[in-house]
Formats: C-alpha cells, structure tokens, sequence
C-alpha cells in the first residue's frame, strides 16, 4: 500500500462532503476548489517520484498480484492524472463563477468530483475489469454533471447518452468475460505477460475477444464509426464542465486503446488491432473535421473537432503496428494527448466566455467580440492557431511528431489525410473568427461577470504556450512513457513482482483447452 | 452445462438487442435489463460453471477440475449492482423525456436544435401526482 490510492479518495470523500453542504453554497465552491488543487498538486508529485523512482504499485488489501485489485502509476497513468486534475481545476475556478443556484442545487460540485473520481481511477487501475467500473464510474459522474439545470433537451440528449453507454458498458463485460475466458486473468501485466507467450488458435481467439473491447474503446475515443454520439450530447452540458468533457472524457478511451492494445495486446501477429485503428484514423479525422465545416453553432463545431483531433491521436497508435517505429510513434500519441487535453478544453472554456459575452450560442447572432471584449479574442486566437498547428503553438510539434512518425513508417495515404485535414481545421477555427470575433457588435456593452472565467481559462492558454516553446522536457517524458508501455518488462515487474506468480488451472481453461 | 446456458445467453441478447431497437422507450429499458443479464451469464459461463457442489479451495491443483472459479460471480456481482442503479437512472430519465414531450416514441422527438426550441407536445401527458 503507498499513497496513490489518494487520487481516488479524495474525489470521492470531497463528492460526499459537497452534497451534504448542500445549503452552504459559498463554503461549497470553497471546498471544492480547495480539494482539486489540493490534489493537482500532489498529482504533480506523483509524477515526479514516478519519474525518478520508477512505477509505483498498490495492491488493495494486501492480495499478491494478479489476485488482488491493482492500482498502477506509471509515467502515462501520471501524465494523464496530471492533465485530469490541473484541467479539473482550471475548471473549478471557472465554474465557481459561472454555476448558477439552480445548477447548484442540482449536485453540480458533488457529480463533477464523481467524475474526476471516474477519470483518475481509470488511468490508475491495472485491471481490466476495475477500468470497466472505473468507467461507469465516470458515466454516472457525465450524466449527473449533463443534466444539472434540467433543461428538456438536456434531459433528452443525456438519454441518448445513456442508452449509448448502457450499450457500451454491456459489450464491455462481454469483452472482459471472453479475455477472462481465454487468458484466465484480467491483471493487466499478466495479460501482458500472458499474451505474448499465445500461440495457435488461443492467440487468434484472443484476438477475437480483443474486438469486443475495441468496439467499447472506439465509441468511448468517438471515432469513426462510433462518433454520431459526441456532436449532439456535448453542446448541451453546462459551459464550465463542458471544458472538462471534451478535454478527458474521451481522451480516458484514447488512454484505454493505449493500454490496452498498444501494452496488453500489440505482440507479434496480434497487429490487427493497429491496423484496424490507422484506417479508422483517416476517416476519424476527414468526417470530423467536415461534420465541423457545416455547423453553425460555436460549441458544436468544437464538438466536431474533437472528433477530428481524436484521429490524429489514434492515427499514432495506428502506426504502433511497425515495432520499428512504434516508440516513437506512441510518444508522439501522448505528446498529441497532452497538447489536445488543453487546449481543446481551454476552447471550449473561451466558448463559454464568448457566449457569456454576447448573450447568444449560434455564430450568425454572436458578431464583435473583439470589441466587446478583446482579451477574450486574444485567448481564442491563440488557442485555435494551436488547434490547427500552427508554429510556435504546442499543436505544431504536437503534429509534426506524429507526421514524421507517419513519414518513418511509409504510411504516406495517412499523413496526406492529415495534412488534408490541418488545413480544414485552420478554415473552420476561421469561420469562428469572422462570425463571433469579428464583425459590428450587436449590443452595446457585454455582459458583466466575463472576466473571472476568462482568467481561469487563460491558465490553459499559457500552458498550450509554454508547450509550444519549451516542449524538450515534456517530449524527453512522453518518450520514457512510451518505452514504458511499448516493451512493458518494467510494468510487469513492478506489479508481478521479479518472480512472476502464475495462477494455477483455471475454469477458462477447461472450457477452451 | 455449456449448452443450454448458452442457448439462454442467446435468446437474452436476441431479445434485449430487439427490445432496444423499438421505438419505445419502456422497451428501450426492458432492453438493457435483458441485455445485462445476457452478459452476466456470459460472465458466468466463462468462469467453467459446473454443478459440483464444492468450494474451489483445495490444496492439490490437480483436483480444481470441475470446480467453478470464485472469480467470475464476483465480478458479475458488481455488474449487477452497477446495471441495476444504471437501470434505474435510465427509467426516470425516459420518464422525464414521456413528461416534456409528450411522446414515449424517440423517433417522434424533434431534431436536436433545429425545431427543439420551437417543439411543442401535441398531447401533453397528466403529470402524476402522488395521489395516484
């Protein structure tokens, strides 16, 4: 036991803590904030001691792994907690001025830590099974955080966004059974381990069942053909939580397809996988980036572009398939990750603002920003320039790593799409401008009580800067976090200890001998 | 007993995947009841369920033959209670949609945005009260 177990107790107790505060609403936003920063600062710790003192393990319990439940922090589960608690936080402040009473009154603060709850604890398990309830964990957080304000298209759309994830959750237990089934473990390091010494028919089946948790993986990531859900439930959620939602929520499926099918499952004649996910990835992020070009609603059209974008992430573990390229190619992933995570979120936040600024959500009616309130322009223009990867932006090296890992592995079809579809982004970041930016204002004064929000998000601003012109130590880890998962020896040895336990016969294996 | 389980895991997807896909939403929900059963069978099935009666502790290894693994009902407890109060949570928001529009077809919902605002129901539904 050691203390990263904290990164899910203390969202958890702090969720508990906020719903009985229910009359207390100063005291309320108080502590919240108070507990996400708290926590970011540990998180960023975490990283530290990870990185210096290598991959820490927690058994719950004390059961010897693979028996017991494993909570596992290596350099990407930190990277990604670090990201979730610092947007998480980011978001907090900005929420703590936007929330309304009624959205107050509604559990706002209480089923966002549930969310963070879900988030952290699915980038910290090592068990294929607690990512399973990790997920539905975060699900329950999403659809509470969806609904506060009650409106009836948000009611309507959360269903859909139920019903969706219930479809979801049920494939992801059948997927969970047949790995069971075949493997006979669902510890992530001793699948690893066990995967690579399958062969014959049980590795074929295997890769089988592997299809199922691609299927639950993809609809979590919005990727084509799974991404019909995201355009339509994402514009209705509060405009604070929204940042938060397009930032992580399926950035947790990108990081799932990271674990599990780049770690667990990418051995020798298991590249089905990847090359199932590079040709979704050309699609992924064509169809986003189109769907964007025709919208006319500011947080629609970035609804679209993080389906675009998502495509670029997976396009890097796409290309994984190549054991040649595939460090480099996963680095470049996470660096697409780390980039995306931010400055998607701080678009949607400065979408919030600009929405708070001009009174309306539809490009046509909004106009003159840049009159009203011009550091709210300026932060959106920054942003969208790295959206679309344009230098000294953190989105241009962010591109330029996962093009050139495209280059090295000779997958020149893909990197063109890409391109293609960079310019398409830069074009539709530009309708935004003239529209809601540009143009006469069309009243006479914003709306007062813009500033603190726009403060909050311009924390994420600077960081996508600061991405963008001092990346060399934020690549140098990207690229340990790779090595980490692509030849998992360390990550093995860490949970299974220097003498792996086997388990003995299992029922899976009487089944399928 | 693979075979008749498997038969019954069939006919629960067969009939959750057909419930979900009309246009109802009390069926939608009866449809993911169903469907969560199937996989916690699934689940089940997977761990080598037998009809031996005995717990699968014993000390030579070569004797768990025929015994079922305590892991699988373990996790298909937890799906159970997830499914349920998911479940739950679905019912009450197909409620609150029959109760704002008037409807319990989804495919008589407007289209998001476009005529949303503008949609009225063409019956509105009695609200209940707790006297009924």
């Amino acid at each position: 036991m050691n203390s990263i177990i904290l990164v899910i107790l203390v969202p958890f107790f702090t969720a508990i803590g906020l719903a009985l505060l229910r009359d207390r609403p100063r005291l309320e936003k108080a502590l919240s904030f108070a507990s996400g920063a708290g926590l970011t600062m540990y998180v960023f710790w975490l990283l530290h001691h990870v990185d210096t003192q290598g991959i820490q393990v927690s058994m719950i319990g004390g059961y010897l792994a693979p028996y017991g439940i494993a909570f596992v922090a290596d350099r990407l589960a930190c990277i990604m907690l670090c990201l979730s608690m610092s947007v998480g936080t980011v978001v907090l402040a900005y929420t703590c001025f936007t929330v309304t009473e009624r959205q107050q009154g509604h559990f706002f603060f209480p089923f966002f830590h549930v969310l963070l709850l879900g988030v952290n604890w699915s980038f910290i398990t090592g068990d294929l099974f607690n990512l399973f309830v990790a997920y539905e964990v975060m699900l329950i957080g999403s659809y509470g955080s969806m609904m506060v304000g009650a409106t009836r298209q948000q009611v309507r759309q959360t269903m859909m966004y139920v019903a969706l994830n219930l479809v979801g959750g049920a494939l992801f237990v059948v997927g969970v059974a047949l790995v069971y089934a075949l493997a006979g473990t669902l510890n992530m390091a001793d699948l690893a381990a066990r995967t690579a010494a399958l062969s014959g028919p049980r590795a074929a089946m295997l890769t089988a069942a592997s299809m199922v948790l691609l299927l639950v993986f993809t609809l979590k990531a919005a990727t084509f053909p799974v991404f019909f859900w995201l355009p339509d439930s994402y514009p209705v959620v509060p405009a604070g939580v929204n940042g938060y939602f397009a930032g992580l929520l399926t950035k947790v499926g990108v990081y799932s397809l990271l674990r599990v099918f780049v770690m667990v499952f990418r051995q020798e004649g298991h590249g089905l996988a990847t090359e199932i996910l590079l040709v979704l990835s050309g699609f992924t992020m064509l169809l986003g980036v189109l769907g964007a070009l025709c919208q006319w609603e500011m947080r629609r059209i970035l609804s679209w572009h993080i389906i675009s974008q998502v495509g670029y992430m997976v396009m890097g573990i796409g290309l994984a398939a190549d054991s040649r390229i595939a460090p480099a190619a996963v680095a470049a992933t996470i660096f697409y990750v780390v980039h995306h995570i931010i400055v998607k979120s701080s678009l949607f936040l400065v979408a919030g603002v600009a929405e708070k600024v001009t009174g309306k959500t539809r490009l046509k009616e909004m106009g003159g920003v840049i009159t009203l309130a011009p550091a709210v322009a300026s932060l959106f223009l920054v942003a969208a320039l790295s959206l679309a990867g344009m230098p000294p932006f953190s989105g241009f090296l962010a591109k330029f790593v996962v093009l050139r890992a495209g280059l090295d592995g000779h997958r020149f079809g893909i990197v063109l799409v890409a391109v293609v579809t960079s310019f398409l982004t830069l074009v539709s970041m530009m309708k935004i401008w003239a529209y809601a930016f540009w143009g006469a204002p069309r009243r006479a004064a914003a709306d007062s009580g813009w500033q603190a929000p726009a403060a909050a998000t311009a924390v994420l601003v600077v960081a996508t800067v600061v991405l963008g012109l001092g990346a060399q130590p934020f690549m140098r880890l990207a690229a340990d976090a790779a090595d980490e998962i692509v030849t998992p020896t360390a990550y093995v040895r860490a949970v299974l200890g220097e003498t792996p336990r086997t388990l003995a016969a299992r029922g899976g294996k009487a089944l399928f001998p | 007993m693979e075979l008749p389980l498997a038969v019954a895991i069939g006919l629960l997807f067969a009939g959750g995947i057909y419930s979900i896909l009309r246009p109802n939403l009390i069926r939608m929900v009866i449809g993911f009841g169903l469907l969560s059963n199937a996989v916690n069978l699934l689940m089940i099935v997977c761990g080598g369920f037998s009809l031996r009666n005995a717990a699968p502790f014993v000390s030579d290894p070569n004797a768990v033959a025929g015994l079922m693994d305590p892991i699988p009902p373990d996790i298909v407890l937890t799906a159970i209670v997830i499914s349920f109060a998911v479940g739950a949570l679905f019912l009450i928001i197909c409620y609150v949609v029959y109760r704002d529009y008037g409807t319990d077809n989804p495919e008589e919902l407007p289209i998001p945005v476009a005529d949303d605002e503008t949609f009225t129901p063409r019956r509105r539904p009695r609200r209940l009260t707790y006297e009924d």
